[in-house]
């Protein structure tokens, strides 16, 4: 990515000149640093924010293999209580935020124990699984060194057989500073590079030079961490669905949209069992009236987003659908502005106080008084936020507040970012937002 | 056993937040066959409201009317409380709430625009604005102290598609955020809002009868939605999860995803019209692909 | 086993005669009873006088807050209906498999008299809300009737007085109470505001403080009990004895129950309230208040008082938890003062003579400076708290509630369930734990079996019906709960007639 050629051409850090990263912390009144570090925390969020720049073609269909390192190295207790339980914990919370973010992605995981590689999960779409493997890989024997290549391979076996329209990666966690590989890793880079899966590393001792160079090569990120906080927010970044690689093929998959039969003309659905679980020992499946069911070959599945066992149609519902949209569609970011600019409230009895537009907060008054230092203001609707609203609203709402309630505010048209013409003249099929009619 | 009564415990010590989201918009169906309706359900909310108030010493309410012009808070007004004193019997909290609810709704419709033509709520948003406050509130708690939020929204108006991402923006919301979404619909039946009430499992009610609404409110939202499976209430209608196509808006079944931006199309097309993407291999069924690949990711 | 020699032969002298053995061991004099807002009014009052009390919304509104959530939704929905509502109606809202709880919150709204049954046509039984309740919570929700006492309109107060000053001055006054209790006020001279002569007297009835041999007064088992409770506890349980003695004083207990929800739970922190249109018997109930601190007044005279913390919430301990986080962003300030370590230190940093007494309870005391107290818990220490009736509970709950902001830190930091350290609270509970190896079963004892035979037969009955506690072949004595005497006494009479 232009990110890692930047890298590339800049000199070592010891190099560069002096950070007087000392300069930037400032005690308060009261002598104490807490708001200082909670500024530049606050700094740092919407510098993060502020670089999520629209992107229309996002790898939106993932299929992505973790790849963690269950070797000696894991032991190391600098992650309390130990990397690999620190690691296990943090990947607990991934693969749930990924599931939620993703969701029509899928996920599997790769243990690389001994100089060996084992599949401890294949690709799926369930979190579920997931959670269980990892409950039982936190109590695996570490011991020797892990084999980087066996990894890769192993993850390049299975992804090369996923449809080239899903965007392909691998993200791998190291421990260990040492990879023992069969043969020369580099083949087995140029092959990854070949078919265009992303590899990510984040690595928990020290940078390595074969796994940057691995990332480098395959457009993946590479991060060491510094400890669990800047771990977790690595591993984080991972959530949200890369730039479309260049080899990945664009293209219209078929998809089923299941509804519940509840009631057949009347009557209540026969009973029967679902797919899913009717291989699964030990919770095995019961016969239920609801369900989702195959539209091509009318299989039941107690839970969505599945791909369909007989006929591999892979059926999602709608909201998993919308559930992507906020990825392609963002809030662009607001104008930060010092709390002054922002005129009193114009509503008659509130001639003197100011209000956040999200959250009714009064701003400037009370304890609060160093965050509302600063207010936002959106650009479509120019209503002003407090900070924390700014953040619920980029983070986790993705809708701006203002735009979606001032009728006539042409905010909305934002989100359908690629539409040119005009929303009523032409109710055409491009309308992003006018998915649903009622 | 104990669990259960432990549950129930802190059940009673937590903080139980409503915010009601109050369709004010005058071109409801209702308003204009009667503009006195909109009285009747002001008071059946309010009473309603009241009437959570009254369940335990620490519930909160939020009142956010919805208007055909912009989006306010009614309840609770910060700072520009007024001065009041009990002039009946009724409880001075209670008072307060009904007091504020009816003067703050009163000079937001006095200074509203005049209606020229009837126009959508834009619900989607104040329910976003809704969101907003209770993150705030959710972030300013004492630690150890919980709070459960729901949002419950009474309208008569028709949903409208384009509020369609805000509406699941809003619903995923409240779902990471464990906040239950009622909707009581006085007019139609909204399946958007049936669909953020099946994700966030809360309530859907339809109600046609304007006479009886306190009634409903009470029967129907009034129980926490942490006490809700210790009583009977109307079984969730079918909620229909299938998505429309964006070229005919038609309910489909199995329908072609653009792989870079999720439209749904009934029919394969060379170009995604939403994100201009040209696919690269035609044929109508490209999931078979070219070369050998399997469509079976098993190994 | 050896034979009895019998010769008399007299059957009847064998088993019948049981006498009453086992009962529980009396734990010296009764410990402190907490109750709560509803065990007093289920146990103090009877249908007539809580009809009396419905009349009052405030205590309306409290009773139906005290009441089981799935109670309180049945009331909520049958409070608009006007006609009785059948029993299979209302069993019929709750779902099957909360029957239990459903049974219960029935059973108490009808032990509260909140609701009654009455016949309908068809010969069904139906449950009909209290008039009187129904038409107070109903005013209390939607208005009409007459406005509550103590709201009448107050020009604005020329110096209205801040939240900050209400709390210090509830605190003071409160603590009067407390050090009068331990003996400290008088001592020291510092604190030296004698109680009133009423004070004293609610704390005689309230078995709190007894006098001594030499009229002197000094403060019981009880009192000490009393002096761990938390603060809301305290005042809540003051209150009621108050209340019991009240209707001695003339006072209408309906009218002071009222006014003291009205003040503690439907009240407004910081502002201001009007005493006029009270009657005489009212007035001096707020003077009562007034000097424990529950509310203040500036001049006894004034027509204008403010209810204080100390007075909020008093019924509900959830609701105390929560209330000062429920007034929206509102700081508030603790005054914890004890660091618990985990190696059993307590450091108290108090000058307080009654702090350091109550800490004595329970810790031996180490050292003392002018500041800080140190102490450490031990077995000995606790168990002879334990030994006086205090429970290992309050031990816990007192150090928690007075535990140091910092501790506080800490336990937000590590999201634990309490501040304490988790081995110095489990340890306190084990130390309980261990003086409670005894199970006491109330019993009869059955001797002087004439034969083994008889003794095998009964014994072998008593053991089939699950009756059994205990038995010995070789004294033939055995005892049987007491609940099973009659059956086995049946058993043994049918027996020796059969058996002669």
């Amino acid at each position: 990515m232009a990110d890692d050629e930047q890298e590339d051409q800049k000199e070592y850090r010891w190099e560069t000149g002096y950070e007087k990263t000392w300069e930037a912390i400032k005690d308060d009144e009261d002598g104490m640093l807490d708001g200082a570090i909670a500024e530049i925390i606050q700094k740092a969020k919407r510098q993060r924010q502020a670089q999520k720049t629209k992107q229309n073609r996002l790898g939106m269909m993932r299929h992505m293999f973790v790849v963690l390192d269950c070797s000696e190295s894991m032991s190391v207790p600098d992650l309390k209580p130990t990397r690999l339980r620190c690691t296990v914990k943090l990947l607990e919370l991934f693969i749930e935020e990924f599931f939620d973010q993703n969701p029509i992605s899928q996920l599997g995981l790769i243990a690389l124990k001994a100089k060996r590689a084992e599949k401890v999960t294949e690709l799926t779409g369930t979190s579920r699984v997931h959670l269980k493997a990892l409950e039982s890989l936190a109590n695996v024997s570490l011991t020797s060194e892990p084999s980087l290549q066996n990894g890769l391979d192993l993850a390049l076996k299975s992804l090369k057989v996923v449809p080239s329209h899903a965007s392909r990666e691998i993200v791998i966690i190291m421990g260990s500073l040492t990879t023992c590989d069969p043969v020369d890793i580099n083949l087995t880079i140029d092959e990854l590079k070949k078919e265009g899966i992303r590899c990510s590393v984040i690595s928990l001792s020290a940078e390595i030079h074969v796994a940057r160079y691995l990332t480098q090569q395959t457009m993946g990120t590479f991060g060491a961490v510094l400890d669990d906080a800047h771990f977790r927010d690595q591993l984080m970044s991972q959530v949200d669905p890369p730039p479309a690689a260049k080899t990945q093929h664009n293209s219209l998959i078929r998809m089923g949209f299941p509804h519940t039969k509840n009631e057949v003309e009347g009557k209540d659905a026969p009973l029967s069992m679902c797919m899913c679980h009717i291989e699964n020992l030990e919770e095995p499946s019961e016969l239920t009236t609801t369900g989702h069911h195959c539209p091509q070959c009318n299989s039941k599945y107690c839970e969505l987003p599945v791909e369909c066992q007989s006929c591999g149609l892979t059926l999602v519902s709608a909201p998993h659908l919308a559930r992507s949209y906020h990825h392609l569609f963002p809030v662009p970011n607001f104008e930060e502005l010092p709390f002054e600019a922002m005129p009193a409230s114009s509503s008659d009895f509130t001639s003197d106080v100011r209000e956040c537009y999200g959250c009714a907060k009064a701003l400037g008054q009370g304890v609060d008084k160093v965050a509302d230092k600063v207010v936002f203001r959106c650009g479509f609707c120019k209503q002003f936020f407090c900070v924390d609203c700014d953040i619920f609203i980029h983070d986790t709402l993705h809708a701006c507040v203002g735009c979606n309630t001032i009728p006539g505010v042409d905010g909305l048209v934002y989100q359908q970012s690629s539409k040119s013409d005009q929303v009523d003249a032409h109710p055409g099929p491009s309308k992003q937002r006018g998915q649903f009619a009622m | 056993m104990e669990a259960d009564q432990s549950a129930s415990k802190e059940a009673e010590s937590c903080i139980d937040l409503l915010v009601i989201v109050l369709d004010t918009n005058p071109s409801q169906h209702f308003v204009r066959q009667n503009p006195q309706n909109l009285t009747q359900i002001l008071e059946a909310v309010i009473a309603f409201g009241n009437a959570h108030l009254m369940q335990k010493a620490q519930n909160k309410l939020a009142v956010v009317s919805c208007s055909h012009h912009a989006t306010n808070f009614l309840y609770p007004l910060p700072r520009r409380q007024v001065e009041l004193r009990q002039m009946d019997g009724q409880y001075e909290a209670f008072n307060l709430v009904e007091k504020t609810v009816k003067q703050q709704l009163g000079s937001i419709l006095m200074n509203a625009p005049r209606l020229s033509a009837p126009c959508e709520s834009l619900l989607a948003g104040s329910m976003s604005m809704a969101l907003c406050y209770i993150s705030r509130l959710q972030r300013n708690l004492a630690p150890g102290v919980k709070m459960h939020s729901r949002i419950l929204v009474l309208t008569g108006s028709n949903e409208c598609a384009s509020q369609y991402m805000t509406f699941m923006n809003v619903f995923f919301t409240a779902q990471k955020l464990g906040i239950t979404i009622d909707t009581c619909a006085l007019d139609k039946t909204l399946s958007l809002l049936q669909q953020g009430c099946d994700i966030t499992s809360g309530q859907f009610l339809k109600v046609t009868q304007l006479d009886g609404l306190l009634q409903y409110l009470l029967w129907v939202f009034l129980p926490a939605p942490q006490i809700r499976h210790k009583l009977v209430l109307p079984p969730p209608p079918k909620v229909d999860y299938r998505a429309s196509c964006f070229c005919h808006r038609e309910l489909i079944d199995i329908g072609y995803v653009c792989s870079v931006c999720l439209s749904v199309f009934c029919k394969y097309s060379p170009i995604c019209t939403t994100c201009h993407t040209i696919f690269k291999n035609p044929g109508p069924l490209p999931i078979k692909g070219k070369k050998k690949k399997k469509t079976d990711k098993q190994m | 086993m050896a034979d009895t020699k019998s010769g008399s032969g007299r059957h009847s002298a064998a088993g019948g005669s049981g006498n009453t053995v086992l009962s529980p061991l009396g734990q010296g004099p009764a410990n402190l009873e907490c109750k709560d807002f509803q065990e007093y009014l289920r146990t103090r009052q009877t249908p007539e006088s809580l009809e009396k009390l419905y009349n009052y919304p405030p205590i309306c509104l409290a009773v139906f807050r005290e009441l089981p959530e799935i109670a309180r939704q049945f009331i909520i929905r049958i409070l608009f209906v006007d006609q009785p509502v059948p029993q299979a109606v209302v069993t019929s809202w709750g779902a099957q498999r909360c029957a239990k709880e459903q049974a219960e919150a029935t059973s108490c709204l009808t032990a509260l008299n909140v609701w009654r049954v009455t016949a309908i046509p068809g010969g069904l039984s139906a449950w009909e809300l209290s008039p009187t309740f129904k038409k107070s919570v109903r005013q209390v929700l939607l208005g009409g009737g007459k406005p509550w006492p103590m709201t009448n309109t107050l020009d604005k107060d020329s110096k209205p007085r801040d939240i900050a000053f209400l709390d210090t001055y509830a605190m003071s006054r409160w603590r009067c109470v407390l050090h009068y209790m331990v003996g400290t006020g008088n001592r020291s001279g510092t604190d030296a505001e004698a109680i009133s002569p009423d004070a004293v007297r609610i704390l005689l009835h309230a078995n709190l403080m007894k006098r001594d041999e030499r009229d002197g007064i000094t403060i019981t088992r009880q009192g000490f009990q009393f002096l761990l409770l938390d603060t809301r506890a305290q005042v809540w349980h003051f209150m009621l004895q108050y209340l019991d003695t009240c209707e001695e004083r003339g006072i209408s207990l309906p009218e002071c129950l009222s006014m003291l929800f009205q003040l503690t739970q439907f009240s407004t922190l910081g502002r201001d309230y009007s005493s006029e249109g009270m009657n005489n018997q009212m007035l001096t109930f707020l003077q009562h208040l007034r000097e424990f601190g529950l509310v203040f007044q500036r001049k006894r005279k004034e027509g204008r008082f403010y209810p204080t913390r100390l007075a909020l919430n008093v019924t509900s301990k959830e609701a105390a938890a929560t209330a000062s986080v429920a007034m929206d962003e509102e700081a508030t300030q603790d005054c914890g003062y004890i660091v618990v370590e985990t190696n059993y230190r307590v450091y108290a940093y108090t000058d307080s003579p009654l702090q350091v007494a109550v800490l004595g309870l329970f810790t031996e005391l180490l050292y003392r400076f002018p500041n800080l107290v140190v102490g450490v818990l031990t077995r000995d220490s606790v168990r002879q708290a334990l030994r006086g009736g205090i429970t290992a509970e309050q031990i816990v709950s007192y150090l928690e509630q007075y535990a140091h902001p910092n501790m506080r830190m800490v336990e937000s930091a590590i999201h634990s369930k309490s501040c304490l350290p988790p081995t110095v609270v489990d340890q306190i509970k084990l130390w309980e734990l261990e003086r409670n190896r005894f199970t006491y079963t109330e019993g009869v004892l059955y001797n002087q079996f004439l034969s083994h035979t008889d003794f095998v037969t009964l014994r072998d009955y008593a053991q089939s019906i699950h009756m059994l506690v205990w038995q010995n072949e070789r004294t033939r004595t055995m005892v049987v709960q007491k609940n099973g005497h009659d059956d086995v006494k049946r058993y043994w009479k049918k027996y020796s007639k059969s058996g002669v």
